[in-house]
Order: structure tokens, then sequence, then C-alpha cells
């Protein structure tokens, strides 16, 4: 059994790309207290440059234990990708692990991300008492210092405004009153902003769900991938969690047919705009030019 | 590596998935759990996480009684408890408040801690403050 652990995947061809950009998230988006993050720093490093680190079992077995522990010892502080990244590092290792890589690692991811964006509509939908009538986004427009420049480029606020909206969003001690109190500044065009924000995110996610937990036929699959693309470039243009967002495309990626070389292509370049998206505070620097 | 090898490989991590997803819709409903953490993939769903979950906490001994800005040291302990208001977590937190009262010599014998959350308006987003509870811990004479 432990020989097995030990013993590297017989070649699974563009596989080793998904699982080097696995490797390549955990070390952009480093986790855990010193010891958990040197080992997974170091096991990912290893990994990226000695192939047959990379498809040796016990490295994804290593790599699936400490995000675990990660997860327990932070509870309940880590983030949703922590988890995801935590199974599908144990998919990984049961892929190749198994004489159907490809198979397991296609299956594993394709119903990894259904549950994820189900469990995602589940939430906005109809758990959450304050998403589908806007205000979550009204208030994070206003609140999350990642989306102020967002609202005053596309909302139409001014930075004065935007702060004075923060202090209105602020409950001051019971029984307190001030002699001025601060006013709620929404233009139409915030509104609106929250109103797309709001239903662009959850229909996406209704059909990225839809299209990966239905069975679809192979001419149809495609629709699948331009979902997952389109949802990569909108959200993460916005949504500061990029490790999320490589997260889905690896996942994505994983389901490509081996001979799908424009379609894996398509996944690597979004990966990078994501890196880009998170790397490079565009909305800022639009706003600066406007200034 | 028979059949029950090819079930597992197919389907753990999903199931993993699914029993940690619903099992945080149960402790967010039963245990005001955060809806953005835990594994439900509640992100980017509700305003309640951030500013919106805050905690106070007050100790009191004889002349004493006063409310703490939370220093550093308990910051992730707080964020925590904010998180996920249990009785487990809230003990814990309430020991590390005393454990740093007692190093800087100032008497402790009753620790408590509130988690409030934030709600808004539907209309004039105004913040309308819930409590979710109020932890009592009393120090034993012993220990902590």
């Amino acid at each position: 059994m432990f020989t097995r652990l030990l013993r590297p995947a017989s070649d699974p061809g563009f596989l080793d790309l998904v699982l080097r950009l696995t490797l390549l998230e955990i070390l952009m988006r480093p986790m855990g207290f010193l010891a958990i993050r040197a080992s997974l720093l170091l096991i990912a490093a290893l990994g990226l440059l000695v192939p047959k680190v990379l498809r040796v079992p016990l490295t994804w077995l290593f790599l699936c234990a400490l995000i675990a522990w990660q997860l327990i010892d932070a509870w309940p502080l880590p983030d949703n990708h922590i988890y995801l990244l935590c199974y599908w590092c144990l998919a990984i290792f049961l892929a190749l692990l198994s004489i159907q890589t490809r198979q397991v690692l296609a299956q594993n991811s394709r119903f990894l991300l259904a549950f994820t964006f189900l469990f995602a509509v589940l939430w906005k939908g109809f758990l959450s008492p304050d998403y589908l009538d806007g205000r979550f986004f009204r208030v994070t427009l206003l609140q999350d210092e990642r989306f102020a420049h967002t609202a005053m480029l596309f909302g139409g606020l001014t930075e004065a405004q935007l702060l004075e909206n923060r202090e209105y969003l602020f409950p001051l001690p019971e029984g307190a009153e001030l002699l001025t109190p601060p006013r709620l500044v929404e233009p139409a065009a915030l509104k609106h902003l929250a109103i797309i924000f709001t239903w662009t995110g959850l229909l996406l996610e209704i059909a990225i769900a839809a299209v990966l937990l239905l069975p679809l036929p192979d001419r149809l699959k495609i629709i699948r991938h331009l979902f997952l693309l389109g949802f990569c470039i909108l959200a993460y243009a916005f949504a500061p969690v990029a490790g999320f967002g490589w997260l889905v495309l690896v996942l994505g990626l994983t389901q490509c047919a081996p001979n799908q070389r424009k379609l894996q292509i398509s996944y690597v370049v979004i990966f990078m705009l994501v890196l880009l998206y998170s790397e490079i505070p565009w909305t800022e620097i639009l706003w600066a030019i406007r200034a | 590596m028979g059949k029950h090898f090819k079930r597992i490989a197919y389907c753990l991590p999903a199931i993993l998935l699914v029993i940690v997803a619903i099992h945080q819709i149960y402790l967010a409903r039963a245990a005001f759990l955060s809806p953005w953490k835990g594994g439900g993939f509640g992100m980017f769903s509700s305003t309640e996480l951030g500013a919106a979950r805050t905690i106070r906490v007050f100790v009191s001994a004889p002349e004493r009684s006063e409310e703490l800005q939370i220093p550093d040291s308990l910051a992730e302990g707080a964020q925590k408890v904010a998180i996920f208001p249990s009785n487990s977590l809230l003990q814990h937190f309430a020991k590390q408040v005393v454990s740093r009262e007692r190093r800087k010599d100032r008497p402790v014998e009753v620790v408590r801690v509130e988690v409030w959350r934030i709600r808004f308006d539907v209309r004039s987003l105004q913040p309308q403050p819930e409590k979710l509870c109020d932890y009592v811990y009393q120090v034993t004479k012993t220990g902590i």
C-alpha cells in the first residue's frame, strides 16, 4: 500500500497542468500558522519543480491533511475556498491512486463545482434574509473598502458621500443621538449597480449549478465551460477573492477533454486574468484617471 | 483497490462537501454561525460579516466593573466568537480574557461577553443592532 502512495501516476497528460495550477494557487495564497504555512509552501514549490513529486499521491495526501489541519485549527475563520481546496486535494490524491485518473478527477471536479454553486444559490436565494431584496450589495458597496472604488466609479458617489454613508451605516451606542446625523446618499446609479450585481450573480450561479448537475450530451458540455469562464471573467473583476476564482477555473479545466486544446488555453488565460484582477486595482486606477 | 475504492474515489470529496455544507446551514440557523463561514458557501449572500458582527466584553470584580477594549492579542478569539458564538468558543475566549487580566495584575471575577449583529432596514438601510447572546463566565477561586 505504502509503495503505491509513493508511485507517481503514469503520464496524466494535460492533467499535469491542473496539478500545477492547483499548487500555484496554494503558493499565491498561503494560509495557516507557521508550521502549516511553511509545509504547504515547501510542498507546493517542490511539486512545481519536480514532476515526480507533482504526481505522487502522497504529496496530495499531505496537502489535504495540512489544509484540513488549518480548517480545524482556525475554525470557524477560514474562507469557503479553503474547504473546497481541501476536498480538491483529496480528490487528486484519490485520482492519482486510481487507474482512471482523468475520469476520477473530471467527475470529482464536476460534482464539487456543482454542489459549491448549488449551496451558494441556496444561501442567496432562500436562506439569507437580505440578499434578494438587494440589501447585501447596497450595504457592501458602501461599507466594504474593497468595493469603494467600484461604488464611486459606477455608482456616482463622491468620496465625501461614501464616508458619510459609512457613518450612517455604523450604529450609535444605545441612547446616543447626534446633533447633525449623517444622511444616506444613494444615487440612482448606485441602486442600479446593486440590483445588477444581485441578480447577475444569482442567475449565473443558478445556471452553473444547473448545467453541472444535469447530465448533458457531449456536444452540449461546452455550455458548462462557457458559463464557468463567463462567471470568472465577470465576478472576479469585482469580487476580491481570487483564490476562489482560481480554484473554480482549475476545476473547470479538469473537465476539458484531452483534445480540447483551445478550451484548456482559455482556462489558463482567464486564470492569468484573475491574477491581474487581484494584483492591479483597476477600478482605483480608472477612478484616479477620472478624478 | 476494488469496487469499493472506485466508489470512494468517485464521490468521497463531494459527499464531504455536502455533509459540511448541510452542517453549516444547521449551525447558521440554530447557533448564529455567520453565513459567510463554516464551509456552506454562503459568502457574498449576507451582510453578517466584518463590522456587522461585533462583540463587547465586560469584566467585573470587587470595586471594578468596566468594558474592555479588545487588544490585538485577543483579536482572533474575538473574531471567532463574533462569527460563531458557541458556548465552547465563548468560554475559551473568556478564559483568555481572564489570563490576560491576571497577567496585568488586575482583579477579575466575572467576564461577560455580548455578541451583536447589525441588521439593515430594507428601505432606509438604517442599522438595527440585535444582541445574539449574553454570555457570563464566573471565575473560580482556585483557577481560571
